[in-house]
């Protein structure tokens, strides 16, 4: 009887360690890919930035803060081209449309994206200020032992970049067409 | 290498064919609540009824802050390939104009042919007019500014694109600085809107509006109600004009909200951006659409042929005046 309890005991342990284990690395993949997925932004704009700027407050991850700083200013410019940025708060600033309106403008011109956002690409000079020293606080938080997520204030060359864009033919100009 | 040729031929009538449109008109133009709620207007008796209009020119004359937003804006569409129309100097033209219009005579001493018509059509105009709103508000000791932008189709009298909404209240920034950062917040979700419009208008034809009118002349002697054979259909008049404006339009998109034996009234009607003539692709407006329509109307089945009046309105908007010239 002693027996037939300590394998019950054993089995119950081994499904209970299994069902985490499975649970942990479904958390992971989730998390995962949240990282990765090209829709996941987490901006939000601070004020009207100075004539044809955006202030904008984004993060970003990575696992030292410093790969987390590179890739919140990706994402800033990111989130302009393709997604906009959302209004302030208090109505410190309107809301600001996504400079390409064409919603698969990212795979059609997927060479062109893959030179600019790559490391030390063209992106950053669309990137005018930004907190370079690893922000503290509430700011830099440890997500888990291998990853941080930081948060910066970044002012994006806004119309400078819809321009550039409009030249390369991948964002629409206003007066297209007439 | 046949291949690459054709390609950048197609590549080349695509991009001349596109930058054919007619670019329509922007101008700026001061509501009639901010200009009457200023002072910026002008009282008439019309026949024992008290009438209030704005008085743009006062309003562009003393308002400091107005001409500082209308400024910043220009600059913001001019930088969008939209230069504004400006109308103050639109105004100061249109004076100028009458007064030389007056003046002006021939070595004979004849004057300017010039209808009652062409006097009252004399005013300024856009295709789109931006409608500006704003007032400076109080908080304690904050101030804050409520702003609101509508871009209105002239023809259509639709509203194509609009940004509002009241900004941050600050006790140290001056009423200066919180119009500019208003025009700095609203106009990116303005110009966003109003892409759109433009691309809808690329896709679906440009909305106009056609107006059909009978003459009631003497020798006018049928309606719209009156029935013709055309082309092995015995219907009346308007039901001719109606299929020829269905079968014109893009995709066939109209819709007739209006129609009486003396007048029919088109809305809604999507007109082909560009037409082609003699090998070239130009804009198309409302007027060169119509006159498409007045053309049928001289076929032989219609009475041995209609004399009609073709009145354009501007770039969205074209009455056919039915019976004379």
């Amino acid at each position: 009887m002693k027996k037939v309890a300590q394998i019950f005991t054993l089995v119950l342990a081994t499904i209970l360690i299994a069902t985490s284990i499975s649970s942990a690395q479904s958390r992971n993949k989730v998390r995962k890919l949240e990282y990765n997925s090209s829709y996941n932004y987490e901006v939000a704009t601070v004020a009207v930035g100075v004539d044809g700027t955006k202030l904008v407050k984004v993060w970003g991850y990575g696992k030292k803060p410093e790969d987390a700083i590179r890739n919140a200013k990706e994402l800033a410019v990111a989130c302009a081209i393709f997604r906009g940025f959302p209004a302030a708060s208090n109505g410190k600033a309107a809301k600001t449309p996504a400079i390409t309106s064409d919603s698969n403008a990212a795979d059609k011109n997927a060479e062109f994206f893959e030179n600019f956002f790559a490391p030390g690409g063209k992106y950053l000079q669309y990137v005018n200020l930004s907190t370079d020293a690893p922000p503290s606080g509430s700011d830099r938080v440890k997500v888990n032992k291998k990853t941080y997520k930081v948060g910066i204030v970044v002012s994006i060359a806004f119309d400078e970049l819809r321009k550039d864009l409009e030249k390369e033919g991948i964002a629409r100009s206003l007066d297209s067409g007439f | 290498m046949k291949k690459i040729v054709s390609l950048f031929i197609i590549t080349i009538i695509a991009f001349s064919s596109f930058g054919q449109a007619k670019k329509p008109t922007i101008m700026v133009v001061p509501s009639d609540r901010m200009c009457i709620s200023k002072g910026y207007s002008m009282t008439f008796d019309n026949q024992g009824t008290e009438v209030v209009l704005p008085d743009y020119k006062k309003a562009l004359q003393t308002d400091g802050d107005l001409r500082m937003v209308i400024s910043k804006m220009s600059g913001i569409m001019a930088d969008r390939g939209f230069p504004l129309k400006d109308l103050e100097q639109e105004l100061k033209g249109l004076e100028q104009e009458a007064a030389e219009t007056s003046m002006l005579t021939s070595k004979e001493g004849s004057g300017i042919a010039e209808s009652p018509i062409d006097i009252l059509k004399r005013t300024a105009k856009a295709d789109i007019i931006m409608d500006l709103d704003f007032r400076i508000e109080r908080q304690g000791p904050k101030k804050y500014i409520v702003f609101t932008l509508n871009g209105l189709d002239a023809y259509s009298n639709k509203n194509v694109a609009s940004a509002a909404g009241a900004g941050n209240p600050s006790s140290a920034a001056t009423p200066e600085i919180l119009l500019e950062e208003a025009v700095l917040s609203y106009m990116d979700e303005f110009n966003g809107r109003l892409m759109t419009y433009f691309q809808d208008m690329f896709a679906k034809g440009r909305e106009i509006k056609i107006m059909v009118m009978m003459f009631a002349g003497d020798g006018v002697d049928f309606d719209l109600e009156e029935e013709f054979d055309y082309k092995g259909a015995y219907e009346t008049l308007a039901v001719h004009i109606e299929d020829w404006v269905a079968d014109n339009a893009v995709e066939h998109r109209f819709s007739l909200s209006d129609a009486t034996e003396n007048k029919m009234k088109f809305e809604q009607v999507r007109m082909p951006m560009t037409y082609t003539r003699n090998g070239e692709d130009r804009g198309m407006d409302a007027r060169r659409f119509v006159g498409e329509l007045r053309k049928m109307l001289k076929d032989e089945a219609f009475n041995g042929g209609i004399d009609c009046k073709l009145y354009m309105r501007g770039l969205g908007e074209a009455w056919l005046l039915v019976g004379e010239k």
